[in-house]
């Protein structure tokens, strides 16, 4: 089995009126989706979710000593994750995937920390896809006066581009050069009226990213860019001892200020391991029976706030003594 | 929980995730494969932490010791917190990405 039994959890986020709600109304049309699914919002939006497992969350979130913003646990999800596991064992609402809709301002960070990091939910749950809308009409508006926008838009695995029906093709190509630029390996999908194909809240991992960090338009710089991200490519197996050891001192020293890892990386076993991570917080890593697609290439991407992409570059390639592989700088750009 | 210590160990580090999907694991099983990974780790990490006139000792197949020059000693259970340690003992921040520290390793590497 995919998840080893336990429960998937599916995060749509976004910013205010960017469609989160319609999004899933449309998903939630679907019978197979419909019956096995589990819905948690933190906000009744003005369109009304219809669904008979719809539970709602007032965020609390309990900050922990010393820890940064990702660091932190959000108790109200932690009650209601617990509660429905609750009702699913005792056969009064079985169902096999959770929906966390969250508010517009919302940083989605400390509900895969929850998730992640709870004695009881890390064994129950996985988190299995987070998917972010973004308003094609007003994107980059948001997109200059929201910094949450950013922060969402990196933790994305997909991202839904929303009102595409009622903006220009030079706004529908500027913010897609800019959502390509800010998350390299994202999926980007096209809705109208939130018409998708529903089964998009499940993670696929067959998508060749590697095509897609290569086939990536020139990146965009701004004046005041702070965020960037940097992509690596590995000719040969790496020692994933070694590597986790240089990345888990990176996220020790800089973890705040890593928006998100993500990478497939051949560690000389039949099947690569998928990474995947976001500022202190990394998913446990999947290691893969066989690869997913015929190129069999390791990639690693990066997407940093106020980190110079070179020196993780300098300091990756100084680290390849103790890594056995060969680094290659796929594409280095300055975003935002 | 470790039986050795009694500590509680509620999380386990990304980094000691492997390729086997088994929930269950017979005792003794694939103990060398576990010991031969926690020693290389070690040696990777001394090669590090040499830097700093550190050294990172496996103990008994649960834990690991780190030492200073001084006789100073901290019982580190993973990488998690190996880096959070390494910090209290020097009384700086370490950073993958110091350039002098990368300036040292270049350094050693072309010597070697």
């Amino acid at each position: 089995m995919k998840h080893h039994g336990k429960k998937a959890i599916t995060i749509v986020t976004g910013c205010l009126g960017s469609g989160k709600t319609t999004l899933l109304q449309h998903i939630l049309k679907e019978p197979s989706i419909n019956n096995n699914t589990a819905v948690i919002v933190n906000e009744y939006g003005k369109i009304g979710l219809d669904h008979h497992l719809l539970r709602q969350a007032e965020e609390r979130t309990i900050l922990l000593k010393g820890g940064c913003i990702c660091c932190n646990s959000r108790a109200d999800l932690e009650e209601e994750l617990k509660e429905l596991l609750y009702e699913d064992e005792s056969g009064e609402a079985p169902f096999e995937r959770v929906v966390i809709e969250t508010t517009g301002m919302a940083d989605p960070s400390p509900i895969l920390f929850t998730v992640l990091t709870n004695p009881l939910l890390q064994h129950r749950y996985i988190v299995d896809c987070v998917i972010t809308t973004v308003d094609a009409k007003n994107g980059m508006l948001q997109l200059r006066n929201n910094p949450e926008i950013i922060k969402q838009i990196t933790v994305a695995d997909k991202i839904v581009l929303t009102k595409t029906d009622i903006c220009s093709p030079e706004e529908h190509d500027a913010i897609l050069t800019h959502i390509q630029s800010l998350n390299p390996s994202c999926v980007i999908i096209l809705a109208v009226h939130g018409k998708v194909d529903p089964f998009i809240i499940q993670e696929t991992s067959n998508v060749d990213r590697l095509k897609v960090i290569h086939s990536l338009p020139s990146p965009v710089t701004h004046t005041n860019s702070n965020v960037s991200s940097i992509s690596f490519s590995f000719s040969q197996p790496l020692d994933w001892t070694a590597f986790g050891l240089w990345l888990s001192m990176l996220l020790h020293a800089n973890g705040e200020n890593i928006m998100r890892v993500k990478g497939m990386l051949d560690v000389g076993e039949n099947g690569p391991v998928v990474l995947n991570g976001v500022q202190h917080i990394i998913h446990p890593p999947q290691h893969l029976e066989q690869w997913p697609s015929l190129n069999q290439e390791s990639y690693l991407i990066f997407i940093v706030r106020d980190i110079d992409t070179a020196l993780i570059e300098r300091s990756l390639k100084t680290f390849q003594q103790f890594l056995h592989t060969v680094v290659k700088t796929c594409e280095l750009s300055t975003i935002y | 929980m470790c039986i050795l210590c009694g500590e509680f160990i509620m999380q386990v580090h990304w980094t000691d995730y492997t390729d086997s999907t088994d929930t269950e694991i017979t005792v003794g099983n694939q103990q060398r494969i576990r010991q031969r990974g926690r020693l290389h780790r070690a040696n990777l990490c001394n090669q590090l932490l040499s830097h700093y006139r550190l050294t990172l000792e496996e103990w008994n197949g649960s834990k690991f010791i780190l030492r200073d020059a001084k006789g100073n000693a901290e019982i580190v259970h993973d990488l998690g917190t190996v880096w959070h340690h390494v910090e209290a003992m020097l009384g700086y921040p370490i950073d993958p990405l110091d350039v002098s520290l990368l300036d040292k390793i270049a350094e050693r590497n072309s010597a070697q």
